[in-house]
């Protein structure tokens, strides 16, 4: 999709929630759960419902931790997969062995936890995404300043956030285009700096667009 | 059905927006739909079709309506099947399949199913599936309502329908059964530019509340449905009793009735009981017509409740927190999926805690204004039918993707 020397095409992606019909009342299910679910299950848990509630940037991006926290009480174990960090992961299948191993870790020292019953239960669900190619295509830094202004936040969220997981790099579609295409490695880590966990995707985009002003300014 | 377009939301949702619905509708343009459902007036279902199928059209989906009919005897059976699929014990006769069934098979002889894509909304067309052989379609069950604790006689006798469908639509993972079809979440929505939810002149209100007899000399609390038990209107009327001891307040109780509901006549003679000539609880039987007059009270209330007992979605407090209201709402169906508790709203279990929410929030103006504002925008991103409308386009790209996870299109 993007190579060296290459103009950049904006892509966009929706998704569909299916759900599992599966649910969880206590942290044993969950747990049991989440070892056999998909990993779409993980990655629209961790990733894509965040997409859809964007706006109200709370204490979890995660639904694990976020349920484990309002349902369960059990806001050490919340805090500890609420602070897995979706840049360290390239794969679904290692983000999946550290939620696990962070629960049966909470459950070997806290065993009492394991049946005790939430207030509400975990529905598992997954996602199906469908991805678009825009009309929009930057050739150089002007292009790509002027069309980052006008896509959806749903764009930003596939080049931004998804891209690590498909590629399976520490990077993402903008610096990785950037670098190679632009030869502007300051930006493209500026880019690859910035802290989702802290920020809207509307934010997220007035933060690209200030790198790109400045970097603009500078050249 | 107004000519209403696609590029009317624009100035509400944005550009980008408008631009994915034109992306995901480009690559399946063309596409035949029909939606079939119960009634064309009245009740949330119907008020969604009425602009989704304009929508769809626009985008170039040609999208077709039609409305089951029925008798008298089709609509009480349908009304108890629906009570049953909500929990309700009943006696499933014989005799009430047979009307069922009949009803529905003589629909389906006069009907043209030539689509590609049939979506059957509720139980009461869904025997229309045994068209399916017949045709090359895809077929689609929308569940609006509550299913999560059925009468199981009911459900065993409907289930073996649902499984013939491609698959399956409801309004909250809580409503999701286990099933042999793929079954999607799909969350209804509001209309932004319809007569119940535009903007309306300050003036334009106040005459509503003239012409309903309601002063405007203290707080006003709302809950708009139909006269239904499944709302708990009585439930309300002792929530403000409770609140009345200390903070003094109206209680507006408004809906309408639908086409395919009669039992309405029944609830609100209860209801004018219970309320007991109370001068400050004002019950409005609406006209299906009344959108505006709908709108104006909400628009007029302090506080929205939504004290349902059972609820498919509840697009009311959709509507409230369009509107920048404070809801507060029983915790069924998919309201706590509007309702993010002290964020978008106060979510309640009892008919006590509803009384607290409101001396609550009463008190606390400028609390209950913040929820408001957060509920709104929490509509804008989800609860907006154009969210509905990208659903099914999304829909329509997986069915014929069976068994993809991504679908580059």
């Amino acid at each position: 999709m993007i190579m060296g020397g290459n103009p950049f095409y904006f892509y966009t992606s929706s998704n569909l929630v299916e759900l599992t019909g599966e649910k969880a009342d206590n942290l044993e299910e969950l747990l049991v759960l989440l070892k056999r679910c998909s990993g779409s299950a993980i990655f629209h848990h961790v990733f894509q419902s965040y997409r859809e509630r964007h706006f109200a940037i709370g204490k979890y991006h995660s639904d694990f931790a976020q349920w484990i926290s309002t349902s369960l009480d059990e806001e050490v174990l919340a805090e500890r997969l609420g602070a897995l960090d979706v840049r360290d992961f390239t794969t679904i299948r290692s983000l999946r062995e550290s939620m696990i191993e962070i629960i049966e870790s909470h459950l070997r020292r806290h065993p009492q936890s394991g049946d005790r019953r939430g207030k509400t239960p975990f529905f598992f669900s997954q996602s199906i995404s469908v991805v678009i190619p825009t009309p929009h295509i930057a050739w150089g830094l002007e292009d790509f300043y002027q069309l980052m202004r006008r896509i959806g936040v749903q764009s930003i969220h596939y080049h931004l956030i998804e891209a690590r997981l498909r590629l399976g790099i520490h990077t993402n579609d903008f610096s990785y285009w950037i670098r190679t295409s632009l030869e502007k490695e300051r930006l493209a880590k500026r880019i690859e700096d910035i802290d989702i966990y802290l920020y809207s995707l509307e934010k997220i985009r007035d933060l690209i667009l200030q790198y790109l002003e400045e970097e603009k300014n500078e050249s | 059905m107004t000519s209403i377009r696609v590029e009317d939301y624009e100035p509400i949702v944005g550009s980008q927006t408008i631009e994915e619905l034109h992306l995901l509708a480009e690559r399946i343009r063309g596409t035949r739909v029909k939606m079939v459902n119960s009634t064309a007036v009245g009740g949330g279902v119907a008020e969604i079709l009425n602009r989704l199928v304009p929508l769809l059209n626009n985008l170039g989906i040609s999208t077709q309506w039609e409305v089951i009919k029925g008798g008298e005897d089709f609509f009480e059976v349908t009304k108890k099947i629906h009570n049953a699929l909500h929990g309700e014990k009943i006696s499933f006769t014989q005799r009430m399949k047979e009307i069922f069934l009949d009803e529905n098979r003589e629909n389906l002889r006069n009907t043209h199913l030539d689509q590609n894509i049939i979506v059957i909304h509720d139980p009461q067309p869904i025997v229309y599936i045994e068209a399916k052989n017949q045709t090359a379609a895809k077929w689609v069950w929308r569940c609006h309502i509550d299913i999560s604790s059925p009468n199981e006689e009911v459900w065993a006798f409907l289930k073996g329908y649902v499984e013939q469908y491609d698959t399956a639509l409801f309004s909250s993972p809580r409503f999701s059964k286990g099933l042999s079809i793929p079954q999607f979440l799909f969350f209804p929505s509001i209309d932004p530019l319809s007569d119940k939810n535009r903007d309306l002149e300050p003036k334009f209100i106040d005459q509503v509340l003239e012409q309903f007899h309601i002063p405007k000399d203290k707080p006003i609390v709302t809950q708009i449905s139909r006269f239904d038990r499944l709302k708990d209107p009585i439930g309300v009327i002792q929530a403000y009793r409770m609140v009345k001891r200390h903070i003094d307040c109206r209680l507006v109780l408004a809906g309408g009735g639908a086409s395919d509901d009669p039992e309405g006549e029944l609830v609100l003679n209860e209801v004018i009981t219970e309320a007991d000539g109370d001068p400050n609880i004002h019950i409005l039987l609406l006209p299906p017509t009344s959108s505006l007059e709908i709108n104006a009270l909400q628009r007029a209330s302090t506080i929205i409740i939504q004290k349902s007992i059972r609820e498919g979605f509840g697009l009311t407090v959709s509507e409230a927190l369009w509107k920048k209201k404070p809801v507060i709402g029983n915790a069924v169906g998919g309201i706590p999926a509007q309702i993010i508790p002290n964020f978008t709203g106060s979510l309640v279990y009892s008919v006590e805690g509803a009384a607290y929410q409101i001396r609550y929030l009463l008190s606390h103006p400028d609390i209950a204004q913040k929820l408001g504002e957060c509920g709104h925008e929490y509509v804008k991103e989800e609860f907006l039918i154009t969210q509905t409308l990208r659903r099914y386009l999304l829909l329509f790209h997986v069915l014929y993707h069976p068994q993809e996870r991504i679908i580059f299109v």
